[in-house]
């Protein structure tokens, strides 16, 4: 099993480094590591966690074990960053102390607890949960997360779009209560996963989803939504190369109104290695350049009156006529209020509560891996 | 705890300034110690913090070590915990003050609060210290027998820590078969999984050197055991139901209704959070369905969807680790996935690496339907910013089109990406129509007349320009410019650095001389006196062998260099079947990620044959066969055998197939079949085989041979030719360590080792490459002088049966003890003498 964890600054630095069994190992195989994850053009930011093993092993078994481990640790230092890390060593350093040999400790891992870290071991049936959680205002939110992702390719087709979605519940709820979360329409749901705490039978038979939750933040669900139609927005580039220059023009609009508000609109895309120099200019939002030559085009929300367009020239490398290398347009978006899956919540019953909790429902879908190409 | 990091660019503000500052710490401490004022904890966990702090960054604080034992009679945990925590780290590196260290946490094993005595406990297992093990046994003993469960979590863990550290302290107490007992009745899941963990890391070890250990061993995989473990399932931890579900996937379900079970009930596993179990339950269920051909595939049907939605959730790592294994089943069945063809549309964000995998898959899953759609999309990427990728995809388009799919389009595409008139671009098209144009030859016209246009000088890479000139040679009648382009090449011999392009020029000029000889003669003879002059061996021997042939015989040089070809109709695989094989065995490990056998990048000492694995994929499939008596069905090999191997696959298309081949496949079957019965069905199945011979006819002699070795003959044998052993012969470690169990000891004797012998043999190696030269493969050695342990194999060179040997060596007193298991227990005498006769040659000069 895992033998060996090192944290690595996002300058290479290792910044901690655990040993879990007798067997060493060194710290030397981290600058092996850096150097390998450099020259595979990997420009990690923020730390990197790297563990160690000698012998055979599920890969996901150890992927899921550091992921976890790091959303801890981002959960309780309240972010994940050099600073936070080296103000916080023992924390972290203990963190890692209940996981010896084996990576197996219930308590420390079903749930993101605050306490986690000086854990009391409690006889409990439900072994994601206290008992003795107590709330003098019970509530309860759940939010539909959604994420577009779509490829429209060079003639304007949508070739790709589908949504991945997560069911995000935050619970302060006393005692053990039981919760039953049921769908308007479940069938559009392509393929689901669950936290531990669902109860397989009755969605089996009802797309019932029948749970005790654990306390607080967690992810009760995630699905995936396949072969959507269309998107709620439109982006179309083109690109006229002549003698050596390319006009570029960019026009983004609303293609299906999804009757609230699309905010924080941008398009961001990289301009070939063969352009010299390209001058930019949009009718809406701000666009910029950076030495890289990454363009990026804010526009936040589509005004009412007219329909945001970007356009310029592309000066290309001597002896080039036309551009024969195209950007991708990779665009954001945000919608508030909606799931655009058309997932929707039909209700959400709590049992085994004294008093009526308040209950809170969100849905917000923005754009996942959105690109446009041209 | 490990040392803490020692490289701080910029120390925290709190460090001290020198040692007035510790002894400042130390009188504090000792202020609090004997304090029971309320709050007074509040205070010592802030001098507790501290102490650690400054540990972390490396200060000694070992002087204050009294103070912090003294303050830490509390029963707050959480100064407790600090003081673990730091008590571990110095009862490590400073002998005097780990016996006072395992004092304070053999008492505090013993308090009132479980989660003390737990934590006491763990820390105390946790310090490593050899020589002071036998304080270990009394608080594990009585931990294990503890009423709170969390105290025999962690002192089933704390087994395992004292096996490490003295594997013999542990089995003497009897530990193990303690675990034994809480692994089948602890109420607690937790105590059960830790419990399956260790026993299976102590056991597999203690399996190479005790019968008994590895009939423990089994013991874990037999029908109880696993039912027990399943049908607690869901009240274990997703870490747990990881272990539990890879130990099921070894297990061999005795018929389908309990293969039907078991998938039954862990479906719901497809659907857990945690990727981990997906992976696993993924992987049982393909392992327990594979010699059942159409559940196979509804197994693949199945797991399509949680594993495609894998790959779309979560950080980029997991993604990639789920994608590789789809990858995998994605090869080994893409008409399963050609319908999802989308998702394997590459992002723009995404790293090359995850693109390159989709590329692949793209390329396997395109059939008739989706071609055009496929096509479409790699050509997008061929004007990719990212080069690598760019290029990928011009070969993957080039691939689809060797697969036969919609040709005339792809070729047309193809051509038109040399409009593009990047180099990179151009010079992988070249490549590819040369791949193309031998394999369809009759799309030479189309092909010539764009080809012909490119200017030599506009190509740089060796490969592309090496494509080029191929072409020139073996369409010189159709291109006008041939031999005038040809010359000019001739012309900057001296500019070509790549060896493989001179040697192609040397080629495509003889050939085109062969055509067009009076307008080829002098640029033939300026090649060849070039060529001969070369510094590069091949090139200089090629040139010289045309020269000489040309000399000979014009007619039949033209035979050598340019006879009539025919189309290739397969490209070969870079990966051979039995690698693809073996890492579909080894699904939900690392092999798949790294695609490769696992033996190809873990240590010896970390596998060997008594890892604690065995190879189901071989077993199922033989027993299929045995039943159904006729695999001649095989023989049309379509895309729905999934149940096939993929080397059996190639074997059905190849009838008559050498016996070295197919020879691990095939008589694991049949040991298979005599695992889990009595010698009787063994010998009823002996019988058959003769008959599954006659019926099929091909690629099974080996299966007849080995049946009929263990069959009693019933007419007197004639005597046998003297033994002779197969020099190359080949044992899967996993095969051994089955055969190894199952067959019963056939000889076992002890000879004496010569002086010289014993003299050469300083490390287990020289005595490897000596038994190598003598046809006695070793599988396994280890130990150090004086005492050597070593398995051999060796098998027959006419028939696969084997003989498997241990021995051990003591060069103390020069002797060799052996012991040997044979398929051909009448043979093994014989052996014997041979293994003799080997052994004592060892050392000779």
């Amino acid at each position: 099993m895992l033998q060996c964890i090192f944290l690595i600054s996002d300058s290479g630095e290792v910044m901690l480094e655990k040993q879990l069994t007798g067997h060493r190992v060194d710290r030397s195989i981290c600058a092996w590591f850096w150097e390998h994850a450099l020259s595979q053009g990997d420009s990690s930011k923020g730390i990197t966690f790297l563990a160690c093993s000698q012998v055979e092993m599920p890969p996901l078994m150890a992927i899921e074990f550091l992921c976890r481990v790091a959303d801890v640790l981002s959960d309780y230092l309240g972010g994940l960053n050099e600073d936070l890390i080296k103000d916080n060593f023992i924390i972290v350093y203990e963190v890692f102390e209940p996981t010896l040999v084996l990576v197996i400790t219930n308590q420390f891992l079903v749930n993101v607890e605050h306490d986690f870290l000086f854990e009391r071991a409690t006889a409990s049936c439900v072994p994601w949960r206290t008992t003795d959680t107590k709330y003098a205002n019970n509530e309860v939110y759940v939010d539909l997360v959604e994420e577009m992702d779509a490829i429209i390719n060079r003639d304007g087709v949508l070739v790709k779009c589908e949504i991945y979605g997560e069911v995000q519940v935050n619970s302060h709820l006393s005692g053990l209560p039981d919760l039953t979360l049921s769908f308007a329409n479940p069938s559009v749901l392509d393929d689901v996963r669950f936290h531990p705490c669902v109860r397989f039978r009755p969605w089996e038979s009802d797309q019932i989803l029948s749970f005790v939750p654990p306390d607080g933040q967690f992810k009760l669900m995630s699905y995936r939504v396949r072969k959507l139609k269309s998107t709620p927005i439109y982006v179309k580039p083109q690109l006229t190369s002549d003698a050596g220059a390319c006009r570029i023009s960019l026009l983004v609009g609303i293609r299906n109104d999804p009757g609230k508000i699309i905010d924080s609109i941008t398009v961001e895309f990289q301009l070939p290695p063969c352009v010299l120099s390209a001058e930019l200019s949009s009718n809406h939002g701000t666009v910029n350049i950076l030495s890289s030559k990454k363009c990026s085009w804010s526009i936040g929300r589509i005004p009412k009156d007219k329909t945001p367009s970007m356009s310029g020239t592309l000066v290309l490398e001597t002896g080039l006529e036309r551009l024969h290398v195209f950007p991708t347009f990779v665009v954001g978006f945000r919608i508030m209020g909606i799931a655009l899956s058309g997932v929707k919540i039909d209700k959400l019953d709590i049992k085994n509560l004294p008093n009526k909790p308040y209950k809170g429902f969100r849905a917000l879908t923005h754009a996942g891996e959105f690109e446009v190409r041209s | 705890m490990a040392p803490p990091a020692q490289s701080h660019r910029s120390p925290s503000p709190s460090q001290p300034s020198g040692k007035s500052e510790v002894s400042d710490l130390k009188s504090q401490l000792r202020q609090f110690a004997g304090s029971r004022a309320p709050g007074v904890d509040d205070s010592k966990r802030e001098l507790f913090k501290k102490v650690i702090s400054f540990m972390t960054i490396g200060i000694d604080m070992s002087s204050v070590f009294g103070e912090m034992v003294m303050c830490s009679v509390t029963p707050d945990i959480v100064l407790k915990k600090m003081c673990y925590l730091y008590v571990g780290n110095y009862a490590k590196v400073n002998p005097d003050l780990a016996l006072l260290t395992i004092n304070f946490l053999q008492r505090d094993c013993k308090d009132e609060d479980p989660m003390i005595r737990g934590l006491a406990l763990r820390s105390l297992c946790s310090l490593r210290v050899a020589n002071l093990v036998e304080y270990l046994v009394g608080p594990l003993g009585s931990g294990l027998k503890d009423n709170n469960s969390y105290v025999r979590t962690v002192a089933v863990m704390g087994v395992l820590k004292l096996y490490h550290i003295s594997a013999s302290t542990c089995v003497d107490a009897d530990f193990p078969s303690v675990l034994k007992h809480l692994l089948l009745n602890d109420p607690d899941t937790q105590v059960v999984a830790n419990c399956l963990s260790a026993l299976q890391e102590i056991w597999s070890s203690e399996a190479t050197n005790s019968e008994e250990a590895s009939r423990d061993r089994e013991t874990l995989l037999s029908k109880p055991v696993v039912y027990y473990l399943l049908n607690r399932i869901k009240e274990f931890s997703e870490w747990a139901q990881c272990l539990v579900l890879e130990l099921v996937s070894k297990y061999v379900p005795s018929d389908s209704s309990e293969i039907f079970d078991i998938m039954n009930l862990l479906e719901d596993r497809l659907q857990h959070a945690n990727g981990a179990v997906v992976l696993a339950t993924t992987k049982l269920f393909l392992q327990l369905t594979l010699s059942m051909t159409d559940v196979h595939q509804q197994v693949y049907e199945r797991i399509k969807a949680p594993l495609l939605t894998l790959v779309s959730s979560g950080s980029p790592e997991q993604s990639y680790a789920v994608l590789s294994h789809l990858h995998l089943l994605v090869m080994r069945a893409p008409f399963i996935f050609a319908s999802d063809y989308k998702h394997f549309y590459c992002q723009y964000n995404e790293p090359s690496y995850v693109k390159k995998l989709k590329l692949e898959m793209l390329t396997a899953v395109a059939n008739e339907s989706n071609t055009y759609e496929i096509v479409t999309e790699l050509c997008e990427y061929a004007a990719n910013v990212d080069i690598p990728i760019a290029r990928e995809s011009i070969r993957a388009v080039g691939k689809i089109a060797l697969q036969q799919y919609d040709v005339n389009a792809i070729v047309d595409r193809l051509l038109q990406f040399l409009e593009m008139e990047k180099d990179y671009v151009t010079a992988e098209v070249l490549v590819l129509v040369k791949d193309l144009l031998r394999k369809y030859p009759q799309w030479s016209h189309d092909c010539i007349a764009v080809v012909g246009n490119i200017s030599s000088k506009n190509i740089q890479e060796p490969k592309a320009k090496a494509a080029l000139i191929w072409m020139l040679g073996e369409y010189s009648q159709d291109m006008q410019d041939a031999p005038y382009i040809l010359e000019s090449v001739i012309e900057n011999w001296d500019d070509e650095h790549s060896a493989e392009v001179r040697l192609h020029l040397l080629t495509a000029v003889m050939k085109c001389f062969f055509k067009r000889p009076p307008e080829t003669q002098k640029a033939l003879g300026a090649a060849l006196a070039a060529g001969i002059a070369d510094f590069h061996q091949d090139v200089h021997d090629r040139a010289l062998f045309y020269y000489r042939l040309l000399q000979h015989n014009v007619t039949v040089a033209e035979h050598v260099v340019n006879p009539p070809k025919q189309a290739v109709s397969v490209f070969a695989d870079t990966q051979s079947s039995e690698v693809k094989d073996r890492i579909f065995d080894e699904f939900n490990s690392l092999s798949v990620v790294y695609q490769k056998p696992s033996y190809m990048f873990t240590d010896k000492e970390h596998r060997g044959p008594f890892e604690f694995s065995d190879e189901l994929g071989n077993l199922s499939i033989g027993t299929e066969s045995a039943d159904t008596g006729v695999p001649g069905h095989r023989v049309e090999a379509n895309d729905k055998d999934l149940l096939l191997s993929t080397s059996e696959k190639e074997e059905t298309r190849v009838p008559t197939n050498s016996g070295a081949y197919s020879a691990p496949s095939y008589d694991s079957a049949l040991v298979s079949i005599a695992a889990p019965q009595p010698q009787s069905d063994l010998l009823s199945i002996n019988t058959l085989a003769p008959v599954i011979a006659s019926q099929s006819g091909f690629a099974i002699d080996d299966l007849l041979g080995l049946g009929v070795s263990e069959t009693p003959a019933p007419a007197p044998a004639p005597s046998p030719p003297p033994l002779k052993l197969n020099p190359k012969a080949a044992l899967e470690p996993s095969m051994f360590q089955q055969k190894w169990r199952q067959l019963p000891i056939s000889l076992s004797q002890e000879y004496s080792m010569s002086p010289q012998g014993v003299g050469a043999l300083t490390t287990p190696q020289v005595l490897l490459q000596h038994m190598q030269n003598n046809s006695i493969q070793c599988i396994a050695s280890g130990g150090q002088s004086p005492n050597f342990k070593f398995f051999f194999f060796a098998q027959k060179a006419e028939e696969s049966s084997t003989f498997l040997v241990e021995c051990k060596i003591s060069t103390a007193n020069s002797k060799a003890e052996i012991k040997i298991k044979a398929d051909d227990q009448s043979a093994s005498q014989e052996f014997s003498s041979l293994f003799q006769s080997a052994l004592s040659k060892f050392g000779s000069p």
